[in-house]
């Protein structure tokens, strides 16, 4: 969140993924930074046990909310 | 950088009150604090030598400046004597030093503490507990001092647990984690000076850290080391786990480990720190065979994988040796480190007085 929050503050498209059992610590960063309607994208917990098949497939299915977020569009 | 330095007064006109009060205020870690009285508060910075305004460390990832006036006001709360505060300051400026990453340890799931190791004449000159019952409870030096951390760590650096402190189990060291090196009582060279600290000096060392691992062994110097390496060796530790490396050519996470040796140091005369340190190094250690049946290595046990072993720490250095804990029998306590030394590493600081 810090590193995507602050990227985007440095005029550089960032998009930030978390899993969904940060939510409230993800929210409280981005408010402690100024930055409460940063956008970021939450993905099931967790991620660390996953292969790199699962991974990729998991990456893949955020790709279209990565792109939206990155072009604005 | 600002956002630490508000500053909050209230009238409290009796101590339940106050107490009930420092509740609702979110400012405690779940035991009753001290009011931080603006009277308090100025004899602590005086104890300490410090002003008000003085920065002591910063943690830019959470927008806070650390001020002595806030390591005084936790200190009075977590209920030390001001004469602890030059103790108490020496290990915020250790924590909030860069090699340290606060943010790590603080924030990480994996539950950190801070063990606070004293060493030096300040030991004796405040009577911090370095024997019988090494982490508690009963010495108020050591209780005080080491949730004094903890409440600077919740109060002042916002490792608010659930918010910013992810912690999944944490431990019981979170409350208070405080010892001292008990070096008047051995040949051996104490932590501060194999860091570069004189006799004659006090410092503080700070590790963040799991909870202690006792060992129970009584016997042969080698013996007692054969059980301490075996339990460090553990797989399902900060170390020997794969994620998060410090260097990929290692495959787990090698970081620093603190082992606290008791009892009568006469047992060890044949025995240095270095020697120790030696003897530990080259059988903290686990086969690849083990690592793959716990999933920490991808892959199925191939012949070679039981004799393949792995170091869990990377240099003898890397084994942090502590002569403390009751002189009753030789008990030790293996401690490993929160991650990798990339991570967050033990920092040493003075106790300015």
């Amino acid at each position: 969140m810090h590193d995507g929050i602050h990227v985007e503050k440095a005029g550089l498209p960032s998009a930030t993924i978390c899993t969904d059992r940060f939510i409230p610590t993800a929210r409280g960063m981005a408010k402690m930074w100024g930055a409460e309607e940063y956008p970021t994208i939450f993905t099931e917990h967790p991620i660390e046990n996953l292969d790199r098949g699962q991974l990729r497939e998991r990456a893949e299915g955020l790709a279209t909310e990565v792109v939206t977020i990155l072009t604005g569009s | 950088m600002t956002s630490s330095n508000e500053t909050t007064t209230a009238n409290w006109d009796d101590i339940f009150n106050a107490v009930e009060a420092l509740y609702d205020l979110g400012w405690t870690d779940g035991l009753p604090i001290l009011p931080p009285t603006t009277d308090k508060v100025a004899e602590f910075l005086a104890a300490g030598g410090r002003d008000g305004a003085e920065i002591v460390g910063e943690l830019p990832e959470r927008r806070r400046e650390i001020t002595a006036e806030k390591v005084a006001a936790n200190a009075v709360m977590a209920g030390c004597r001001p004469e602890y505060m030059p103790v108490v300051l020496a290990a915020a400026e250790a924590m909030l030093a860069p090699p340290f990453n606060l943010v790590g340890p603080s924030s990480s799931m994996g539950g950190a503490a801070v063990l606070v190791i004293v060493n030096g004449p300040v030991v004796q000159e405040l009577g911090i507990n370095s024997r019988n019952n090494l982490f508690g409870p009963g010495n108020r030096a050591n209780s005080t001092i080491g949730r004094a951390v903890r409440l600077i760590l919740m109060n002042a650096c916002a490792a608010i647990p659930g918010l910013y402190d992810r912690s999944v189990i944490g431990h019981p060291g979170k409350f208070s984690y405080c010892i001292a090196e008990a070096e008047t009582e051995t040949h051996w060279t104490p932590l501060h000076m194999e860091r570069g600290f004189s006799a004659g000096q006090s410092a503080v060392t700070v590790f963040a850290s799991e909870a202690p691992r006792q060992v129970r062994s009584v016997g042969r110097p080698e013996a007692i080391l054969y059980a301490i390496a075996d339990v460090a060796s553990s797989l399902g530790t900060s170390l020997s786990t794969s994620g998060s490396v410090g260097d990929p050519a290692a495959g787990i996470r090698q970081g620093e480990t603190v082992v606290t040796i008791a009892g009568n140091s006469g047992l060890w005369r044949d025995w240095t720190k270095a020697s120790v340190k030696e003897f530990l190094h080259s059988r903290i250690r686990r086969s690849v065979a083990d690592f793959k049946r716990a999933q920490v290595f991808p892959g199925d046990v191939e012949p070679g994988d039981e004799e393949r072993m792995v170091p869990l720490t990377a240099s003898p250095e890397d084994i942090l040796v502590v002569f403390a804990g009751g002189e009753e029998s030789n008990m030790s306590s293996v401690i490993p480190s929160w991650g990798p030394k990339v991570g967050s590493t033990s920092v040493t600081r003075e106790v300015r007085r």
